[in-house]
């Protein structure tokens, strides 16, 4: 087979794989157009979903309160990851490999248990619940989501890079924002996009922890599919989802995440 | 000269007096349920001063967590009477000041005085709305309603089948379908059989009312058991299903609004239950459909071809429903572990 | 001279280690501790109840098959996903990695991450739509094909896979990604002057150093989806009971935290041992 053709089908796979990903979203998006409550086909067009969207309050400070602690956690979580996996790359000492394996218990652990554990803690410590409570466990969640990727990226990480440059002179200081740290920046940018999507999916944290009438947008749709789910709900998330696809493809645009070397 | 003096002063006083009590009160319940309407609470506020919150819950048992680790966080909280004497041993709720809920007179005595809401000697929860869990059928596949809880076992409908995925609620139907009492089971092996036979006619279980009216509507079912507020929900809403009450009976419930002990505006409270069982209200909300309310002037002002009236107002109905009792921890455990046992045989 | 050293590179480490690992301990691990204490008790010590410390929960676990047989089901599901997921994204994070250049790298990169970004529950209700009878799948074949076909997949344990693959892959397809790119082209174009195949050189190079990224990637999705019960629950319908399911119901339909507990730890057991046993054979497989 020949090479060109082997990029072709390589193009093609990454193509369908890209189709796969978006099918729901596409069905998310067209099912907000739709006309039927229960997404009753044949399709009908309508835009009543985002009429109503646009007079329920309700939906719309959910989500803004959503991206506002979405943003923190990632911004908390992803520097405090940062910092932790580079020391677990970085040197040997007694207890890494525990503190490696003490990653896991958040992500395995239901987070239904999770969860609950916090609501009992946080009032045994007094500390209650309300936003900086959400925003605790938010970020405790998504830490280690940051530490295994970024440490993923570390690993291949070439130590006689940083031994070259300090022999060409460079002071430490040098060498990590010179060397290192765009080594690593693909790596803290995944890590980051994932803390932001543990922290805006999270459902039973924020459903514990915010104060009433406090809700995200999470626990307002994990509530109200009790009784009826409504499409407005897809309404906000296509909004939501194509606003960020335009923020994104901006940014990538502008920036050079890539790992362009 | 004085007189004036006298009514401005009095005036003022109403206003000060007003302005101190106009609280916000927060409701835990279901969501969707009733007390969250918009109309509704804008016409409270406007009547009463008072404004109101939500909070939600999922399960009952949630329900009940939450009012352990938020001491003083609700004022309002529905629970179905099955659970308020145990909300009531616990200290969760207290009583009912009965003098400040003026619609209570309209509430039969056989409501106003159900034991469970009188959990430890007062009333601890108004009775609110009650209904029934029995099934609805598709009205496009039956030609004739079937009136037997025997469809279930139909092979005509194997594979279109959907029953609520709940321990209590599997074992309790299929306690009915064997004749039993469902708040005494004596024989569990024959529920166990019916259940276990019943398994293989099922499509899949149902969570929530949406999964229910998806599932309905996406033609994925033709019998499933429902709740009858939800059921009148979907007609209205044009889902063509219609709810039967079979000859072997239907499960009953009811559902009352309870005060927690450590709620600091006990006043509000009660003043907002009062307008949750008022005639005006309760008309309003059934046109989009509701359970059936326990106030009889409320449940007499519904037109007469209303759901309510038409299924629930009828006595020989009523008859057949077996009311739901507390179930004791080690039972509902029990159940759980039949039901889990045989969701993992699947 | 070395003792300072020693002690410059120990605050250095703290310095480092300390806050990520504190807010862990105060926001997961002390919460947890609480849970595994209770796992030890006969019931909640809330209220009045009487409790006793007892391993009964723990028992509970070995006197029916129904938990055995669930735990059993779940792990086959996490590992049916995890390979489909690695099948599926690795080849597409090479391409991503080795065959895409500039710009549209970078956009592609977050063109993988966003559907992360909506709600999974929306999520797997749409996939819902799509793979019911008569749904999005079934109409859009038939508008494609010659043929008429039947698809339902809705209810099924393939639906539930195409639903956890479709919320985990992104994990797979990133870190493999990060590890991918960081491999030197040179490397592989040395590799090719000396007369390797493209199969030699993806077993004897490029899958051995890519492996961090790729083994990050699958334990990401393995370790969650072993305990997830809302995907299998929508999407699967009958047989969508797994492990995950009979600890939700401890905690949503029986107060039994103590239970429920006790059932997750012994899931967080079973899950650690798996990748204990597993990441030797790796390593050697690495080298």
């Amino acid at each position: 087979m020949s090479g060109v053709l082997l990029t072709r089908l390589g193009k093609l796979w990454l193509l369908s794989i890209l189709f796969f990903l978006y099918a729901p979203i596409l069905v998310m998006a067209f099912m907000s157009f739709n006309a039927s409550q229960y997404y009753q086909l044949p399709f009908e067009f309508s835009l009543k979903w985002y009429e109503k969207l646009a007079l329920n309050t309700e939906i719309l400070d959910a989500a803004t309160r959503s991206i506002a602690i979405a943003i923190v956690t990632t911004v908390v979580a992803t520097v405090l990851g940062t910092a932790a996996s580079v020391a677990l790359f970085r040197f040997e000492f007694r207890g890494k490999r525990f503190l490696q394996v003490m990653l896991f218990p958040p992500i395995a652990i239901p987070w239904l248990i999770t969860g609950t554990a916090m609501l009992i803690f946080f009032f045994g410590i007094g500390l209650g619940r309300g936003t900086p409570s959400v925003i605790i466990g938010h970020v405790a969640l998504a830490i280690p989501y940051v530490i295994v990727v970024v440490s993923a990226r570390l690993a291949t990480f070439d130590a006689t890079l940083e031994e070259a440059a300090r022999s060409l002179g460079a002071n430490a200081w040098t060498v990590t924002r010179r060397v290192t740290f765009p080594w690593i920046v693909p790596g803290i940018i995944a890590g980051a996009l994932f803390a932001f999507a543990v922290s805006f999916d999270q459902f039973v944290i924020s459903y514990f922890l915010s104060e009433p009438g406090d809700s995200t947008l999470p626990v307002l749709i994990y509530t109200s599919i009790r009784k009826g789910f409504t499409p407005e709900i897809n309404a906000i998330s296509t909004i939501i989802i194509s606003v960020s696809m335009v923020v994104m493809l901006i940014a990538a645009r502008f920036s050079n995440f890539g790992g362009e070397r | 000269m004085m007189k004036p003096f006298f009514l401005s002063t009095a005036a003022a006083v109403a206003i000060v007096g007003s302005a101190a009590s106009a609280d916000e009160i927060r409701v835990l319940n279901w969501q969707g349920y009733g007390t969250d309407l918009d109309w509704s609470v804008a016409s409270f506020a406007e009547s009463s001063g008072h404004t109101v919150i939500h909070e939600y819950f999922n399960s009952e048992q949630e329900m009940l967590t939450k009012l352990r680790t938020n001491p003083g966080a609700y004022d309002v909280v529905l629970i179905n009477a099955a659970f308020t004497p145990q909300a009531q041993s616990e200290g969760l709720i207290g009583p009912i000041d009965v003098s400040m809920v003026g619609n209570l007179a309209d509430v039969p005595a056989n409501m106003a005085e159900n034991v469970d809401l009188n959990a430890g000697g007062s009333l601890h929860g108004v009775p609110w709305t009650w209904g029934l869990t029995s099934f609805a059928v598709n009205t496009n596949e039956f030609k004739e309603l079937p009136t037997s809880i025997e469809v279930f076992w139909d092979g005509d409908y194997a594979g279109k089948v959907s029953i609520r995925d709940d321990a209590l609620e599997a074992v309790q139907f299929a306690a009915i379908a064997t004749g039993q009492d469902i708040n005494d089971i004596k024989d569990l092996d024959a529920v166990k059989a019916k259940l276990t036979a019943l398994m293989p006619q099922i499509k899949t279980y149902w969570g929530s009312e949406n999964d229910w009216n998806q599932f309905m509507a996406a033609g994925d079912l033709e019998v499933a058991t429902f709740w009858s507020g939800s059921a009148s929900r979907s007609m209205a809403a044009g889902l063509p299903v219609q709810f039967i009450v079979p000859q072997e009976g239907a499960i009953g419930w009811l559902d009352g609004l309870s005060i927690p002990t450590s709620s600091t505006k006990k006043d509000a409270a009660h003043a907002f239950i009062n307008w949750m069982i008022d005639p005006e209200f309760y008309v309003k909300w059934a046109a989009d459909g509701a359970p059936a309310s326990a106030n009889s002037k409320a449940a007499a002002a519904l037109p007469d071809d209303a759901f309510n009236k038409r299924v629930l107002g009828d006595a020989e109905v009523v008859a057949r429903v077996q009311f739901q009792r507390p179930v004791s921890t080690e039972n509902r455990e029990a159940y759980l572990a039949l039901w889990q046992e045989l969701k993992a045989a699947q | 001279m070395s003792m300072t050293l020693a002690n410059q590179q120990r605050i250095k480490i703290f310095s480092l280690l300390s806050p990520a690992y504190l807010w862990l301990t105060v926001a997961i691990f002390l919460p947890l501790s609480a849970m595994f204490y209770f796992s030890f008790l006969s019931d909640v010590p809330f209220g009045q109840k009487e409790w006793f410390y007892s391993t009964e929960n723990y028992q509970a676990f070995f006197q029916t098959t129904t938990y055995a047989k669930l735990l059993w089901k779940s792990i086959n599901l996490g590992l049916m996903v995890t390979g489909c997921a690695v099948l599926v994204g690795f080849p597409c994070a090479y391409v991503l990695a080795k065959s895409i250049q500039g710009r549209s790298r970078e956009a592609l990169f977050l063109l993988v991450i966003l559907p992360f970004w909506s709600n999974s529950l929306v999520r797997i209700f749409s996939w819902a739509i799509v793979l019911r009878g008569n749904g999005v799948l079934e109409i859009a074949l038939n508008t494609i094909l010659p043929f008429e076909v039947d698809v339902n997949l809705m209810f099924s344990t393939p639906a539930i896979v195409i639903g956890l693959v479709h919320s985990y892959l992104p994990y797979v397809i990133l870190t493999s990604y990060l590890a991918l790119q960081a491999i030197d082209d040179n490397l592989i174009d040395a590799a090719r002057s000396m007369g390797a195949n493209k199969l030699t050189i993806l077993w004897r190079i490029i899958l051995p150093l890519s492996l961090p990224g790729l083994l990050a990637g699958a334990v990401l999705i393995f370790v969650p989806v072993v305990g997830s019960f809302m995907e299998p629950r929508i999407l699967g319908g009958r047989v969508g009971t797994y492990f995950g399911t009979v600890i939700e119901d401890q905690f949503v339909a029986v107060f039994n935290w103590p239970l429920g507990a006790a059932l997750s730890f012994i899931l967080l057991a079973v899950v650690l041992i798996i990748l204990a046993v597993a990441s030797p054979i790796l390593r050697r497989a690495q080298t």
